[in-house]
C-alpha cells in the first residue's frame, strides 16, 4: 500500500489536496484538515508559504536573541516567534515575503508620533514622476506646487 | 454580563432594515497590531499571554467606544458561548479555541478586539451594509487611541510587525461580505472567483476561512498587507466590490426576465419548503434562506421583510439553534428546533408576486 501523504505545514495526514497552475507550472500542496481551515484552501498565498516551509530542512542557523525562536521553528509552525525575530529572520524572509506580498517595504501609515518614511518616501517618488510630467506637458505651474512639495517631502524625510 | 446579553441586544446586522444591504450584508476592516518586546500569542509563555491579555483589556477600557461594552475572556466561556461568537463573527475559531485569549466588544458590537488570536491584538470593526471609508475611519481611530498606551511593534521598513507574513506591513485586511445568489445560479461564481483571486483578492464562505459558501454568500478580503498604502488597499478593493455588485444585478436582471415564471417558481418553492418544513438542516435552510432575500431585493417580497431573513439565517446556525433551545441539541434536535424556530417567522410571510427590481 502506498504510503499516506502528510500535511505540507505539519505532520498530519492530509485530507485536502490543492494543485494550482501558474503559467503552466503545476503546484501541489497536501494539507490536514486543520491547516486547510487555518490557511485557507482558497487562498493563494497558501502555496507560498507551503514552499517556503517544506525546503529541505537543516540545522537551525539562525536564533532569535530575544525569544529563542530559530529558523526550524519558523518552518514548522509558518509564524515568527515575537517583533525582534523580524529582525533576526528580516533577510531569510525577504524572498518570501517578495513571493507572498510581491513587495518587501511598507508604506502605509506609522503608529502615532513616528514619521510615516515610507509614506513620505513613496509620495516623494510619485511627487518626482508628476513633476516630469507636468513640465513634459509644459504645466509650469503644476510643476512648481510639485517641485514645494518635494522639497518639503525632502527636508521631512532628513529630518525624521 | 453574558452571551446572552450580546445576542438579545440589538445591533446593526440583526436588526437594520434598507435597500443598501441587498447585495453587500456587511464591511469589515481588521487591523493586527502587537505589543512592542513581547513574544506573539502562538510562542509566549502562560504568564506572558495573562500579561498581553491584562495590558491590553485596561488600556481598550479607557477607550470611550468601549464604555459599557463587553470583556470576554475564553477561559471563563462554555463552549456553547464560544460557538456563538463565532457564529456572530465577533472571534475567530481560533481564538475560540484557546484559553488564554479574550474578546473586547463594545456596546453597539461595531467594534471587537480579539485579544491573544495569532496576533496581541486584532482589532475589528464591522458596519452592517456597504461603508468602507466610515468602517475604515473608526478602526483607524481606535488604532491612534490605542497606540500611546500600547507601543505597537513597528519598524520602518516593514510596517506593523506581525506573527504571519502574509500580514506584516499595515495589517490590514479589509472585507466585505456579499451576498451572490444570481451569479451563482447563473453559474459565473467559479470565473468571478477566480479573476477576483488573480488580482489579488480572496474569496471565503461565510464563515471566514476554509468555510463553504452557505446561503451564497462569500467574503471577498485583500491578500496584500505590505507595499501598498492602507487608501490603496482600500481602493482596490472598492473598486472590485463595485465592480461584483454590479455583474451580481446584471446577473438578476437577466435570470428574472429570462426564467419569467420559472425565476418566481423557484423562489416560491423555497418559501413553501421553509413555512412547512419539520427538519431543516443548516445547509438546506440558509441556501433557501438565500432566495427569499434574493426575492426581497427583486421585490417579489415586501423589502421590509429581509432583516428577518438576515436574522433567520444568523439565528439558523448551529450553536444559536441550541443557546435559544438553551441546552445542547444533536444534530436532529437541531433540525428539529431550527424548522419550528423558521417557521414561526416565517408564518405570516406573504406569497411573491413578479419581480419589480
Amino acid at each position: 500500500m502506498s504510503q499516506p501523504l502528510k500535511c505540507s505545514l505539519c505532520e498530519e495526514a492530509a485530507t485536502v489536496h490543492l494543485s494550482q497552475v501558474v503559467q503552466g507550472k503545476v503546484t501541489k500542496v497536501h494539507l490536514c484538515e486543520a491547516c486547510a481551515q487555518k490557511g485557507g484552501a482558497t487562498d493563494p498565498a497558501i502555496f507560498q508559504l507551503a514552499d517556503a516551509l517544506t525546503a529541505p530542512v537543516v540545522a537551525p542557523s539562525l536564533i532569535c536573541p530575544h525569544c529563542g525562536f530559530t529558523d526550524i521553528d519558523f518552518r514548522k509552525r509558518g509564524r515568527l516567534g515575537c517583533p525582534d525575530c523580524w529582525k533576526t529572520f528580516g533577510d531569510a524572509l525577504g524572498g518570501l515575503l517578495i513571493k507572498v506580498q510581491h513587495e518587501a517595504t511598507h508604506v502605509g501609515r506609522s503608529p502615532v508620533g513616528i514619521a510615516p518614511v515610507g509614506q513620505m518616501r513613496h509620495r516623494l517618488e510619485a511627487a518626482r514622476s508628476e513633476m516630469a510630467a507636468a513640465i513634459a506637458a509644459e504645466d509650469f505651474e503644476g510643476a512648481a506646487r510639485l517641485r514645494d512639495e518635494i522639497a518639503q517631502l525632502e527636508l521631512q524625510l532628513r529630518n525624521s | 454580563m453574558s452571551v446572552q446579553d450580546i445576542l438579545s441586544a440589538e445591533n446593526e446586522l440583526t436588526h437594520m432594515l434598507g435597500a443598501q444591504q441587498a447585495v453587500v450584508l456587511s464591511t469589515r476592516i481588521r487591523l493586527a497590531r502587537n505589543l512592542d518586546g513581547m513574544p506573539f500569542p502562538g510562542w509566549a509563555k502562560v504568564p506572558q499571554r495573562k500579561e498581553i491579555a491584562e495590558r491590553c483589556v485596561e488600556a481598550l477600557n479607557h477607550l470611550p467606544k468601549f464604555r459599557r461594552g463587553h470583556v470576554l475572556r475564553m477561559g471563563e466561556l462554555t463552549d456553547l458561548d464560544r460557538a456563538v461568537l463565532v457564529e456572530r463573527h465577533l472571534v475567530s475559531k481560533e481564538l475560540a479555541s484557546g484559553k488564554f485569549g479574550a474578546a473586547v466588544i463594545s456596546k453597539d458590537q461595531t467594534c471587537s478586539v480579539m485579544i491573544n488570536e495569532e496576533d496581541h491584538l486584532r482589532i475589528q470593526v464591522v458596519k452592517a451594509g456597504w461603508h468602507l471609508r466610515g468602517t475604515w475611519n473608526i478602526a483607524e481611530q481606535l488604532d491612534d487611541a490605542l497606540g500611546p498606551d500600547l507601543k505597537f511593534a513597528f519598524s520602518e521598513k516593514l510596517g506593523y510587525l506581525t506573527a504571519c507574513p502574509t500580514n506584516v506591513g499595515t495589517g490590514l485586511r479589509a472585507s466585505a461580505m456579499v451576498h451572490l445568489p444570481g451569479l451563482c445560479l447563473a453559474g459565473h461564481m467559479e470565473k468571478v472567483s477566480r479573476a477576483l483571486s488573480q488580482d489579488g483578492l480572496a474569496v471565503r464562505g461565510w464563515l471566514g476561512e476554509g468555510t463553504e459558501a452557505a446561503g451564497n454568500i462569500f467574503q471577498i478580503s485583500n491578500q496584500q498587507t505590505l507595499g501598498l498604502s492602507e487608501d490603496a488597499i482600500l481602493r482596490h478593493l472598492g473598486g472590485w466590490i463595485k465592480n461584483v455588485v454590479e455583474q451580481e444585478w446584471n446577473a438578476r436582471r437577466k435570470l428574472a426576465t429570462e426564467e419569467g415564471d420559472k425565476f418566481v417558481d423557484r423562489l416560491s418553492r423555497s418559501l413553501g419548503v421553509l413555512r412547512y418544513a419539520r427538519l431543516l438542516t443548516s445547509a438546506e435552510s440558509m441556501n433557501m434562506l438565500s432566495h427569499l432575500r434574493l426575492a426581497c431585493d427583486m421585490g417579489c417580497l415586501p423589502e421590509e421583510r429581509r432583516h428577518i431573513v438576515d436574522r433567520l439565517m444568523i439565528e439558523g446556525q448551529p450553536a444559536h439553534v441550541q443557546m435559544r433551545q438553551g441546552c445542547e441539541l444533536d444534530s436532529d434536535g437541531r433540525d428539529v428546533r431550527r424548522a419550528s424556530v423558521v417557521r414561526e417567522a416565517l408564518r405570516d410571510f406573504p406569497e411573491l408576486g413578479p419581480p419589480t427590481a
